[in-house]
């Protein structure tokens, strides 16, 4: 039984190629994703451990904030003597870093990444943890002087000599690149300016005794936590952050670890959809193969096998197939890791010199994956094999199992697709953020579900409107190609089933973000009534200077600066709330429209006061004059008292719970080193927008990290953020539609070669290749087309239940981009072609006496 | 041994013309060694208004005839003529359109496309073509074979007999120069044989049709006003207006020579085949019993995988 199984999985190898395909690309992006966040947590753990002090102190703080204030925590530089004295401590150095600097060339050019790394500017001394080493020219002495990394230097084309303008919080200052730093290690992709130490503090700190932190050497044979745990004897427990090296790499690493994620978790979304298409394809191919070996079987059940091993020679084959696609997945996985990673390089993380690292649960779960992929799907076809009865062999050889009847498909999809549809019913109709979330992803994951079980059901009704023209424009060829698609429901359902999951995803992912865009856009429209925006691409805080500029510019007239603070308040409920408030200038109305429950503007930013949103305020007890205690950083502490409450419809979201806001005098007394995060201008009487703007982009030219947007532009900026989301689903849409390709391929292969005889007989009275080429490529159109009209279907009401849940946030408006619909139409009808040019070819290459005398 | 073939000389008086003619019709499978002749330079006439046999046992090249005749298959060396046109140096595209549009065909089995309906089976060569049925004549041609009351049924639904009706019905429908019937009673009872063969008889007799039809089974070629017995690759023998017994008898005399001089040196895939000697008696139409003939179309079969 064995052998004979052996002899069929390598006689139908070329069948199986697609399926294995299918089971490659699964298995690869699973192992590529674990490859490759095995391999840069190895790299990124060794370079943390190599390059941590022993033990830091730094600041103290607990109110980390997505939306930075633009003050930098610092501790005395005094300390370091302190430090020093502690028993166990060789040597001491202070730390002046700052994250987030904008550096230009003598052409006010950035010289920092464009990835979105940042620039760090930081004091230069030389241990032997520095990721870094001098290569050329020297250290940076006395002010005026600086290093700069290699990679940035030749990426931007700095040299010694050249100098750079620093954009620093305090001040912007000029600097004379005096030597270049190469990395001794992983370069993480960041840019890299040194100074020497005092430049540094007041440069970038403004103070010459303030630090960042302080740097501890141990002595030989003290461990870093003993002496960690005497230096926090000897400051105080509570009054810094103390952390060994090993601490400080963990912190590190649950950095970067967020990013990792992000990056694995797109590929595991990635290694999802191709399993989850995949296994439709091999459900077909093995059905098909079953339907095709019916004879067969019925002779070896003639024979005296019994079910079981029907049953199990089938399944072996699978789980052949399963391990050859697992081993060659993996070393496809391989390749992706190795792909991915000269990607980050690309990126200026330069992984280059690491070797993969492959632990053993790639492997394993490659294996898992492919060969339990592979088993599951051929499991159904497996049974069905095992039911052929040893009658078979004797009857004559007409294509099976195209007739039975789909009723348990009909009760079991209805039952799932009416929970789902409740759930969804539920979500929409929700007014609690948290439960209609949960019920969208049941709601998404049953109707998605009965689709799928449905799906040759509706076969029949959507392929008899949807080809319905065929026969009255392509004749009898259409027609033939309409009926064929009809053949088969479950191996059509299955084959459209492939398409219709990416396209599910894509029509409710546009959905949502053309709802996204248009309430933003709603919002601005709304809300933004300065003339224009003076802000950083990111979001981020500039330096004083930027608004000196501003304010200095001939025609500006009003300019309302906005700060943001990270804050901890607490509530009258006895709720502590971390958040991020943001503080603005008197005259907010006039730049923006800010529609109030209670309250107004003057009464909002008056001194000692604060608002928030209506509903926040309701949900935690607040009322107008509720006194609310709040702590902002370095453990600074007030109490305001609350004088007007917003009723905007968009409270959350972006770490602002709450919408907090106050006025400008209470951010520059509670966060005196603050920096202005966004500035709106109003030009002045006389002075026409276009001709402010050119004046403020002029005055700006020395500052490329803000740019200047009026409306339209700001809206730009929305939806270049929200299209970033869009990028991601695309990409996913892509593969999924890749793989879809290839069962559309598989399923036409698949019954080209079983209809031989009747394309033998077509091609005998008369039918042309080029004709039978075309009934091919309207049966690939109609099945690509039958997938992609159901999953957007699907995916447009899950998009209007994702609306809904995005309107609790307050984004209202709904939006369905029907140019979006018709192209992912006219593109599935574009996909049915492609994937029919092979199967087409192959059949129309078929040599009709053999075809004739098939079997 | 083909001492029939000096009788056939071409050019027949007594029929209203040539329908498709071949002149040293050869035709090989294999290279070198391995050669296998399945025509062997055949010189045949298809005289119009006539029903033509064509017996041989299996291996004897009576399909390979019929294919190279119809444009389906390719010739290695001589000339074959539809009419007036010579199909050997057609191209495909041309020998598509001569089999779409003059030439009409009957297989044993698996003569129709299961998922168009009886109706549309029969217009489909003209479909095809986008080409009107002549209404009057698809009328007919339905009424003389008795389709009136399953035009609209899918080929799953109907018998054999009625499936091959269909297929005649197509065959005759578009009124093609010549009818090409392989076997078309192969898969059929007796009285279904005998009723599509009655058919065949009355598409010549009442329609003026041109019938060439294979067959190893005498009562089959019983129907016909001429059959040609081929051997090896050859006509060796033809027989006008046979009977049942005559073709029998001939066959068997024909098999008995050929024991006599091939011996224990014949071709594996000249095999007894029909076995006619084994028959009880001559049994028109009789199709019983019989093996499949697949040995015949083995030597080009595609992968059979």
């Amino acid at each position: 039984m064995l052998k004979a199984t052996l002899r069929n999985f390598l006689a139908h190898k070329g069948r199986l190629l697609l399926s294995a395909l299918a089971v490659v690309l699964s298995v690869a992006f699973v192992a590529g994703s674990l490859i490759f966040s095995d391999t840069v947590s190895r790299t990124f753990d060794r370079l943390f451990a190599s390059t941590s002090a022993d033990v830091t102190v730094t600041p103290r703080e607990d109110l980390d904030s997505q939306i930075p204030s633009g003050a930098t925590p610092t501790v005395p530089a005094s300390l370091a003597e302190r430090v020093a004295r502690v028993d166990g401590v060789a040597d001491t150095h202070v730390d002046a870093s700052v994250e987030g600097v904008t550096v230009v060339d003598s052409d006010n050019e950035s010289v920092g990444p464009t990835t979105g790394a940042p620039t760090i500017v930081t004091n230069w001394y030389v241990t032997d943890r520095s990721p870094v080493k001098l290569t050329s020219g020297h250290a940076p002495e006395g002010p005026g002087q600086a290093l700069l990394d290699a990679d940035t230097a030749k990426n931007k084309s700095v040299k010694i000599g050249d100098t750079l303008t620093v954009l620093a919080q305090p001040g912007s200052f000029k600097v004379e690149v005096v030597g270049i730093a190469t990395f001794t290690t992983t370069n993480p992709g960041a840019a890299l300016l040194f100074l020497d130490t005092p430049t540094a503090q007041t440069e970038l700190l403004g103070s010459s005794d303030a630090a960042t932190g302080i740097s501890v050497t141990t002595a030989p044979g003290v461990s870093d936590a003993v002496v960690k745990q005497r230096i926090a004897d000897e400051l105080g427990r509570n009054a810094y952050e103390y952390q060994t090296a090993d601490e400080q790499a963990e912190s590190a690493a649950a950095d970067l670890g967020g990013f990792l994620d992000v990056v694995k978790y797109v590929m595991l979304g990635f290694a999802g959809i191709a399993v989850l298409v995949g296994i439709f394809l091999i459900v077909n191919t093995f059905s098909m193969l079953i339907a095709q070996r019916t004879r067969e079987l019925g002779l070896l059940r003639a024979l005296g096998a019994d079910r079981r091993q029907v049953r199990r020679s089938v399944l072996v084959e699978a789980t052949l197939l399963g391990l050859v696609g697992s081993t060659l997945g993996l070393a496809a996985g391989i390749g992706l890791a190795f792909g991915l990673i000269a990607l980050m390089s690309a990126f200026g993380m330069n992984l280059k010199s690491t070797e993969i690292v492959i632990g053993v649960a790639t492997p394993v779960s490659s294996y898992v994956v492919g060969v339990g992929v592979t088993f599951v799907a051929a499991y159904l076809p497996a049974r069905r094999a095992a039911a052929v009865s040893p009658m078979a062999a004797l009857a004559d050889a007409e294509i099976a199992g195209v007739g039975r009847p789909l009723r348990v498909r009909a009760v079991v999809g209805s039952v799932v697709g009416a929970a789902g549809a409740a759930a969804l019913v539920g979500c929409a109709v929700s007014t609690d953020t948290g439960s209609a979330a949960s019920l969208l992803g049941l709601g998404v994951v049953l109707t998605l579900i009965a689709t799928v079980i449905a799906g040759p059901l509706l076969v029949r009704p959507v392929i008899r409107v949807l080809g319905g023209a065929f026969p009255a424009l392509f004749g009898t060829i259409g027609r033939m190609s309409q009926r064929n698609a009809l053949r088969n429901p479950r191996r059509t359902g299955a084959t459209a089933a492939a398409l219709m999951v990416g396209l599910a995803l894509v029509g409710g992912m546009s959905v949502a973000s053309a709802s996204m865009t248009k309430s933003f856009d709603q919002e601005i429209d709304r809300t933004l009534g300065a003339d224009f925006v003076v802000q950083n691409q990111n979001f981020m805080p500039f330096p004083q200077e930027v608004t000196d500029k501003v304010r200095d510019t001939d025609g500006a007239g009003l300019v309302v600066r906005q700060r943001f603070a990270p804050v901890a308040v607490r509530l009258p409920d006895g709720d502590r709330i971390k958040t991020t408030a943001a503080a603005y200038d008197p005259r907010l109305d006039e730049v923006a429209n800010v529609t109030y429950a209670r309250g107004d503007t003057a009464a909002a930013l008056a001194d000692g006061a604060i608002a928030m949103d209506v509903d926040f305020a309701r949900d935690h007890d607040v009322t107008i004059g509720s006194t609310i205690p709040v702590e902002f950083q370095a453990g600074r502490k007030t109490e305001l008292k609350v004088a007007a409450l917003t009723d905007q419809g968009t409270s959350d979201g972006f770490g602002m719970q709450g919408g907090l806001y106050f006025g400008f005098g209470t951010v520059e007394k509670y966060v005196p080193d603050g920096q202005d995060s966004a500035l709106y201008v109003n030009a002045a009487a006389g002075t026409g927008p276009d001709q402010l703007r050119s004046r403020l982009e002029a005055s700006l030219d020395p500052y490329p990290q803000v740019q200047v947007r009026d409306q339209a532009d700001y809206k730009e900026l929305v939806r270049g953020q929200i299209a970033v989301l869009l990028y991601l689903v695309y990409a996913l849409l892509g593969l999924a539609i890749v793989i879809a390709v290839l069962g559309v391929v598989n399923t036409l292969a698949l019954s080209v070669v079983e209809r031989t005889r009747e394309i033998g007989l077509l091609r005998a009275i008369g039918l042309a290749r080029r004709q039978l080429r075309r009934m091919i490529r309207l049966e690939s159109v109609v099945i690509a087309v039958f997938g992609a009209v159901l999953g957007l279907a699907l995916g447009l009401v899950w998009g209007v239940c994702v609306q809904q849940v995005l309107a609790l946030q307050g984004m209202k408006a709904l939006a369905i981009p029907w140019g979006t619909v018709v192209a992912v139409v006219v593109g599935s009808a574009v996909v049915g072609i492609v994937a029919a040019l092979l199967p087409a070819l192959r059949a129309s290459r078929m040599n009709v006496l053999a075809a004739i005398a098939h079997e | 041994m083909p001492t029939a073939a000096p009788e056939h000389a071409p050019g027949r008086a007594e029929a209203d013309g040539i329908a498709a003619r071949a002149r040293g019709l050869t035709k090989a499978y294999g290279s070198g060694e391995t050669t296998v002749l399945a025509l062997d330079s055949v010189d045949v006439d298809i005289a119009r208004g006539r029903f033509t046999a064509v017996m041989g046992p299996s291996g004897s090249g009576k399909s390979t005839l019929m294919h190279c005749l119809a444009g389906l298959d390719t010739v290695s060396a001589g000339q074959v003529w539809l009419g007036e046109t010579e199909i050997t140096g057609l191209k495909e595209r041309e020998l598509t359109r001569l089999r779409r549009d003059r030439i009409g065909f009957m297989f044993q089995s698996f003569n129709l496309i299961p998922t168009l309906t009886a109706a549309e089976n029969i217009t489909l060569p003209m479909d095809i073509a986008g080409q009107r049925p002549d209404q009057a004549w698809l009328n007919e041609v339905i009424d003389t074979l008795g389709l009136r009351a399953r035009l609209k049924h899918r080929p799953s639904q109907l018998s054999g007999g009625q499936q091959q009706r269909v297929a005649c019905a197509r065959a005759l429908v578009s009124r093609p120069e010549l009818i090409f019937a392989d076997e078309p009673t192969g898969n059929l009872d007796s009285r279904a044989g005998l009723e599509v063969l009655g058919f065949l008889r009355q598409a010549v007799d009442n329609l003026g049709q041109t019938v060439v039809m294979v067959t190893h089974d005498p009562g089959a070629a019983a129907h016909s006003d001429l059959v040609l017995f081929l051997a090896d690759g050859r006509i060796v023998d033809e027989m006008e207006r046979p009977t049942a017994e005559a073709v029998l008898e001939r066959m068997k005399r024909f098999d008995t020579v050929r024991a006599v001089f091939d011996g224990g040196d014949a071709p594996a895939d000249a095999s007894p085949g029909p076995a006619p000697g084994t028959a009880s008696g001559p049994a028109p139409g009789t199709s019983s019993g019989r093996s499949p003939e697949e040995s015949e179309e083995s030597p080009e079969s595609p992968d059979k995988d």
